[in-house]
């Protein structure tokens, strides 16, 4: 298969996943306040790990200067959009008393989000299809939690299920995008690859700790969210070093 | 000089570092809320940082002994937490959250110093021709391990020098555990991966459950998720150069 078909295969299924994080809300209409800050937390978790295997794939490259330039591109990068949106305080997990403009702007917070992780997509997929592979997956799976939790919002907001889902989804088509566009820049010119994986690798964790941390401390406790984020964030990296 | 007491020698200077964290304190005279906070995502960055850097160490020896090990760390903080937090402790002018905090802080790296000594004896049995250099990368290495426990310590009432004295205290273990390394390293390479693991496990996981939570219960989120991550970074290349 053509590798751009792979990127292409495995960042849809990333995407679509993303479906499978209405499913709750068939059998209940609200979720506990705690089961969302889990899902904060696993999708923290899993992404802090996806940070660290870019991470040691782009200090095998040796760039590590250029790695750590486009590190702070991408902490820069989310930090400047937040601040653009102005949502660098929008609390992200409201369930209640929300305008029409919350809605618009959690949607694209989300949208924005899942931009960074396409990146990180196509940059893992530029070190190598099988890694890249690993990645889309991790980021597929992740993908559920986050969708769950956008999916609480959505139907506390009246909007039914199947249209939640499909908006989880929707907001994931960014990932694809920005994931193939990545792998295709890169495939042109390798020399951005310690550039984006750097980008991604800061621009995860500037999500972890912007967006998916503080929510989920206030949802569910200090203890049990450092757990459940090491525990999610143990199994990326203990899986990353199975495979290679 | 008879190698072993060289290989302490080493190790002592480099535990000395430690104390040079300290030094940006002197310089911070107010200690608000928000200092508070910015200290703790400072540490946070410098804590994920370093850890990031032990596990990649530590999965060169074996994963899964390191992702053992990292449980193990986890499960001490745990363990600790509920100790300290069962008694009333006082520490220094602190008590209660404060105190606790401060004494995990001090457990938490003078247990993971222990690891770092056995690093340091590992490699200095490797040949003595690159001592000098293994001993300066890790003195450097250590100061913002100062610095991370200095941040913890002086915004919750701990004088400068205390903050640089309970940083090397933490680096104590560095000399001590260096020489026996040196002598057996053979037979304490293969528990390395395990030490490195716990000492990562148990810093994330102070991180995630001290740190972080209380950052975000004092500042806005944008500044404290600012200073983790580019200090978080910045650690990574500190060791990836040293």
């Amino acid at each position: 298969m053509d590798p751009t078909l792979t990127v292409l295969l495995y960042s849809s299924l990333a995407a679509g996943v993303a479906a499978f994080g209405a499913l709750p809300f068939l059998f209940q209409q609200r979720l506990p306040t705690v089961r969302i800050g889990w899902a904060n937390a696993l999708a923290a978790g899993m992404m802090l790990g996806a940070a660290y295997a870019l991470l040691v794939a782009g200090m095998r490259d040796g760039a590590v200067l250029r790695e750590g330039a486009g590190a702070v591109l991408g902490i820069l990068f989310v930090y400047l959009t937040h601040a653009a949106l102005q949502t660098e305080d929008l609390d992200l997990n409201r369930l209640e008393q929300t305008g029409p403009e919350y809605g618009y702007q959690v949607t694209l917070v989300n949208a924005l989000h899942s931009a960074a992780e396409g990146v990180a997509i196509g940059a893992a997929m530029l070190v190598s299809l099988p890694f890249g592979i690993f990645m889309a997956l991790a980021i597929a799976v992740h993908n559920i939690p986050e969708a769950t939790v956008l999916s609480a919002i959505l139907t506390a907001r009246g909007v039914r299920v199947r249209d939640a889902g499909g908006l989880a989804v929707a907001t994931k088509v960014s990932q694809v995008l920005l994931a193939i566009v990545t792998f295709a820049v890169g495939g042109a010119a390798p020399t951005v690859l310690p550039w984006v994986l750097g980008f991604s690798v800061g621009a995860l964790i500037y999500l972890v700790m912007a967006e998916l941390l503080p929510e989920s401390y206030r949802q569910a406790g200090s203890t049990t969210i450092a757990l459940v984020t090491i525990v999610a964030m143990g199994m990326v990296v203990l899986l990353e070093h199975a495979g290679a | 000089m008879h190698p072993v007491l060289l290989v302490f020698l080493y190790g002592l200077a480099t535990a000395l570092a430690t104390g040079l964290g300290a030094i940006p304190f002197l310089f911070v005279r107010t200690v608000s809320s928000t200092v508070v906070a910015y200290s703790n995502a400072i540490a946070a960055g410098l804590m994920l940082g370093a850890s990031f850097g032990l596990v990649a160490q530590g999965s060169a020896y074996g994963a899964l002994p390191t992702l053992a090990g990292s449980a193990l760390g986890v499960l001490f903080i745990l363990i600790t937490q509920r100790v300290l937090g069962e008694h009333d402790i006082a520490f220094g002018k602190a008590r209660g959250a404060g105190a606790r905090q401060m004494l995990l802080m001090i457990t938490v790296m003078t247990v993971h110093s222990f690891s770092e000594g056995v690093a340091v004896g590992v490699s200095l049995g490797g040949g003595a021709t690159l001592a000098l250099v293994i001993t300066a990368a890790i003195a450097v290495h250590n100061i913002p391990e100062g610095l991370a426990i200095s941040a913890v310590m002086r915004p919750r009432g701990t004088s400068v020098l205390g903050c640089a004295g309970w940083s090397i205290f933490s680096s104590l273990p560095q000399p001590i555990m260096a020489v026996p390394a040196f002598l057996l390293v053979e037979t304490l390479r293969p528990a390395l991966p395990y030490g490195i693991g716990f000492a990562a496990g148990a810093m994330v996981f102070m991180v995630l459950v001290e740190l972080l939570p209380e950052a975000f219960g004092r500042a806005r989120r944008a500044p404290v998720a600012l200073m983790v991550s580019f200090t978080l970074i910045g650690m990574v290349l500190l060791q990836r150069y040293l």
